[in-house]
């Protein structure tokens, strides 16, 4: 009954979460990479096999038809299946995606990277506007819950929230571009202005940021709001509120008991939101011609480019990976009960 | 710690009325009661649940929480004045400061996510508290005085103590500035048997040290005869007998009082000689509107009971609202219960 | 993009004597709460008119829609409610006749997604042990791998020709949140006694899953099949829309592409109408949808019934 207060092992505990999720973090990378591997080789008329063969029709040696492939694809064009798979996992393990066959020469890696800033930076944006006015607005949603207030803020959480991602951008675009043309349609930045820090190609970049970054934070504003207003309703029924209360705690504090008690359940969606907003990149990225790792995508569908094809999706999917663990560390670091390993 | 007002305050409930909003208009939980703590003693209040006692409880720090509203009546505490005229800032310094609360063991009343000792710093804060230092060292010496130690338990987050520790953690809370004045709403409920034994030695004894007015509601008549000075039985919102705790247990005049002491089987003794109440505890919406709110129940019904709402009687230290008391009654049996 | 409505904890199961008279009350009830909000209403007869639509649409059109070259991109009028596209083809009718590959696809979706979670997640709640670990390792690994770029490069194997080839493999993407839910409602009934008391009373395994645990899994099945429904059409058309599909039906998502990267109806006004017919469509499904999902969850969710 007097148990002693219990000790804490808590590096230990946490240590043991990374690694945990760490492996099936690798576990799905694999997977995705397999998947890849297949699919390319399953393609309609084997494209690897289709490189080689015209390699060797513009009279390259087997040898050096087979080595040019290779490059290409990041794994033999001949050779038993079981080989050019090994032979494709050990390229992924130096980190060489093959090159890319629509811009000759230049490594997928290279692409990849500078497409990367484009989805990672908008994505980051989004999810913190949408955060911070998703929980600001479900806090308020769940004090006038009774009102009509509250009941319109919650029908438009659950409207965005059930609406496609790209049924926001092109609502956006179509008011914004079209209708009363106030922004730019497209693009990343106006080509006139000198890339550098300079205030005309900064304020480009953030002028034509606008729309995507918009369309990224009402993708996945309606699912915080809904999550924030339902923690605030639980927790307002919780006894240690009431008690704070009669214990004659100033509102400041009884409001952070509150509201850092309702966002904490948050960090666990934060990480499918996160990756929500990848996926939506695909569509945000075509609607508004942004450079990034979902457009890079599409293009190498349309152009057939097969090796960036498959690095795109792998990249992608490390992305979302990446995003969980990040997603738990935090609230690891927020939660004590779970610091403790009492729920690990 | 510093002792300013050595004398314990008094606390005097008159006509409390508290309506609870429902779907079939305005209903009365508590009604009417009048109810006096004299100072440095502990009443006990009893009642099944529904009765309207933590309801008063609440009351008693003008925290009835919606749809219920006070809608009439006072709670005069000595040094404060009306708590029910309070508002604002004035009330919340009042809480805490003045008149302690503590919860129920089982349920949660403290923050999952902080310290013990960062939700002390909290209240000392909301109370303007020059000396956190002093504060916390007050609070160890009060966690030491309940058997525990103290800076590991303000070192700790609320999944690391048991329920004792954090029933003795709330207490300490309610008691730490010094409030003369304690409400306890059913300090011993979802506690074993010995946590609770030590947790009511420790209210009898933080409650002489201190000399503080205690009010513990409970329904365990059990419990509250351990530590109770008087004792008040509630039913139907209303208090229908209130008198020295002894006298009430050991001479039972309102019917539903005998009922309630008829019915608590002993450990030595005829588990058959144990009779359960008949009928049901009223709920809100079943409350007769006119006459005596347990007639339905009462082995000792008249005609007035039906249409007459007995008033409190007060007679040898002892109030009771029955019309059946002072008339010729069938003894009581099993007296020697105290 | 999946959502997945959880169980907020076991529904009853009723016996099987008093059945009949609780689905009597409960089809009131369905009632009564339909009546309460008259928003409810309206998502009733919105999803009741997308069906509709579906079924019979196609039908009200010659099989090759009526062009007018000296009507191209009309505006809105009487005889073209929402103008006309390109080859001066009625919007209307586009986005009528594209309903049904739209709807039959979610359809084929919704039974394959709820159909395959419902098993696995019965599964393994009901088996427990090994299995359980293993099946939720791979739910795990199903909700996790993203479902829109995996679908784009696996339209480059696959062209999704059939709604229904399309909807098999949006279902086999899709069932880890419905498996996953299905599974914890199994083991918190399973954890209240319900399988072990009907064990021994002597039932057989059957029995207990198909007269006692899915009945009372039924509210949330049915939610998440009309959650898939969605799930699937955004899909679809967002794939449509993305050209990675070859155009070979009428399909709203073939109507968003056109407009868009052919019509230019970001750039002009005329085409407007165009881009939004079917983003209205889409609107109007998802908000019916929402609003019987809204009107099912304070059904079949008590502590959500009397406020």
């Amino acid at each position: 009954m007097t148990r002693a207060v219990r000790e804490r092992p808590q590096g230990a505990a946490i240590a043991r979460r990374v690694a945990g999720h760490i492996g099936r973090g690798l576990v799905m990378i694999w997977v995705v990479a397999t998947i890849s591997f297949f699919i390319i080789r399953e393609i309609p008329g084997d494209p690897v096999q289709g490189m080689y063969e015209t390699l060797l029709q513009k009279g390259m040696s087997p040898d050096q038809a087979e080595r040019a492939t290779a490059v290409l694809y990041g794994f033999l064009p001949t050779g038993s299946l079981w080989h050019q798979y090994v032979d494709y996992m050990w390229s992924l393990l130096h980190l060489d995606l093959g090159q890319s066959l629509s811009t000759p020469g230049v490594k997928v890696t290279s692409l990849i990277g500078s497409a990367a800033q484009w989805t990672v930076l908008p994505v980051l944006a989004g999810t913190l506007l949408s955060f911070l006015l998703g929980v600001t607005m479900g806090v308020y949603a769940a004090i006038k819950r009774s009102g009509k207030l509250g009941d319109l803020l919650a029908l438009s959480g659950s409207l965005l929230h059930g609406v496609p991602v790209y049924v926001i951008g092109l609502l956006l675009t179509a008011i914004f571009t079209t209708l009363w043309p106030i922004l730019p349609a497209g693009g990343p930045v106006d080509v006139a202005y000198v890339p550098g820090f300079n205030a005309g190609y900064i304020g480009s970049l953030v002028y034509h940021a606008v729309l995507p970054v918009a369309t990224y934070t009402l993708a996945s504003y309606g699912g915080w709001i809904l999550a924030m207003k339902s923690n605030v309703v639980a927790v307002l029924g919780d006894d240690f509120i009431l008690a704070a209360e009669l214990r004659g705690l100033r509102r400041g504090f009884v409001f952070r008991y509150l509201a850092r008690n309702a966002i904490l359940p948050l960090f666990t969606i934060l990480a499918l939101s996160i990756g929500m907003l990848f996926g939506g990149s695909i569509f945000i990225e075509e609607i508004f011609n942004y450079p990034g790792l979902g457009l890079l995508l599409v293009n190498s569908i349309s152009t057939r480019d097969y090796a960036l094809m498959g690095g795109a999706f792998l990249v992608i999917t490390v992305g979302i990976v990446v995003a969980n663990i990040v997603a738990d560390l935090l609230y690891t670091a927020i939660d004590p009960r779970v610091r403790s390993g009492e729920t690990a | 710690m510093s002792r300013d007002s050595a004398a314990a305050p008094g606390v005097r409930i008159r006509g409390l009325t508290v309506v609870y909003k429902t779907p079939a208009g305005e209903l009365p939980a508590v009604s009417g009661v009048d109810l006096t703590l004299a100072p440095g003693t502990i009443t006990g209040v009893v009642g099944e649940s529904g009765s309207g006692k933590s309801t008063l409880a609440l009351s008693l720090l003008n925290a009835v929480q919606p749809p219920g509203r006070i809608s009439a009546g006072s709670v005069e505490i000595d040094g404060l004045g009306d708590v029910l005229a309070l508002g604002g800032e004035e009330l919340r310094r009042a809480r805490g400061r003045k008149v302690g609360y503590v919860f129920q063991a089982a349920q949660n009343s403290l923050n999952p996510l902080k310290t013990i000792g960062k939700q002390l710093l909290d209240l000392g804060r909301s109370h303007d508290v020059d000396d956190l230092r002093e504060l916390v060292r007050d609070a160890k010496g009060l966690l030491a005085r309940m058997g525990l130690d103290g800076a590991r338990v303000l070192d700790s987050h609320q999944h690391e103590l048991s329920g004792g520790m954090r029933q003795r953690v709330g207490i300490m809370l309610a008691l730490v500035l010094n409030a003369q004045v304690v409400v306890l709403d059913e300090p011993t409920t979802a506690l074993d048997m010995i946590t609770q034994a030590t947790i009511l030695r420790i209210i009898r004894e933080v409650h002489e040290e201190r000399a503080l007015t205690t009010l513990v509601i409970t329904h365990d008549v059990g419990a509250v005869a351990e530590v109770a000075d008087s004792l008040a039985v509630m039913y139907g919102g209303r208090v229908v007998e209130h008198g020295p705790i002894a006298e009430v247990l050991g001479g039972p005049r309102h019917p539903y009082t005998q009922g309630l002491i008829r019915a608590i089987p002993r450990l030595s003794g005829d588990i058959s000689l144990a009779r359960a109440l008949p009928g049901r505890p009223p709920t809100l919406g079943t409350l007769p509107v006119a006459g005596c709110v347990f007639r339905e129940r009462c082995d000792r019904r008249m005609e007035i009971c039906d249409t007459v709402e007995p008033e409190p009687v007060t007679h040898d230290g002892r109030t009771v609202s029955c019309h059946a008391t002072g008339r010729p009654s069938p003894a009581v049996k099993r007296r020697e219960y105290a | 993009m999946t959502v997945t409505v959880l169980p907020p904890g076991a529904g009853e199961v009723a016996a099987g004597t008093t059945r009949a008279a609780l689905r009597r009350n409960f089809w009131r009830g369905v009632w009564r709460v339909l009546c309460r909000k008259p928003s409810r209403m309206a998502g009733v007869v919105i999803v009741v008119g997308f069906a509709v639509m579906g079924v019979v649409g196609p039908l009200l059109y010659p099989a090759n829609l009526p062009r007018d070259d000296n009507a191209l991109y009309a505006a809105p009028s009487l005889q073209h409610p929402f103008g006309t596209d390109f080859e001066g083809t009625d919007v209307l009718a586009l986005v009528v006749t594209g309903a049904r590959y739209v709807l039959l696809t979610g359809l084929a979706t919704a039974v394959i997604t709820v159909a395959l979670g419902t098993a696995i997640g019965l599964f393994a709640g009901f088996r427990r042990g090994g299995w359980d670990t293993a099946l939720m390792r791979l739910t795990d690994l199903n909700l996790a791998i993203p479902g829109l770029p995996l679908l784009l490069v696996l339209s480059t194997v696959w062209k999704f020709t059939s709604p229904l080839s399309m909807g098999l493999v949006l279902g086999l993407l899709g069932w880890g949140g419905v498996a996953r839910a299905v599974r914890s409602q199994t083991l918190s009934l399973r954890e209240r006694g319900f399988i072990e008391a009907a064990r021994g009373l002597g039932l057989p395994t059957t029995h207990i899953i198909g007269r006692e645990l899915l009945p009372s899994m039924a509210p949330y099945i049915a939610m998440n099949m009309l959650i898939a429904v969605t799930g699937a059409v955004y899909a679809q058309v967002g794939l449509f829309f993305l050209g990675v599909l070859p155009f070979d039906a009428n399909n709203w998502g073939v109507m968003l592409n056109l407009a868009v990267f052919s019509g230019g109806a970001l750039t002009t006004p005329a085409a407007l109408p165009y881009l939004l017919a079917p983003l209205i469509a889409i609107l109007l499904l998802t908000l019916g949808i929402v609003l019987i999902v809204d009107a099912m969850d304070e059904i079949f969710n008590p502590r959500l019934r009397e406020e």
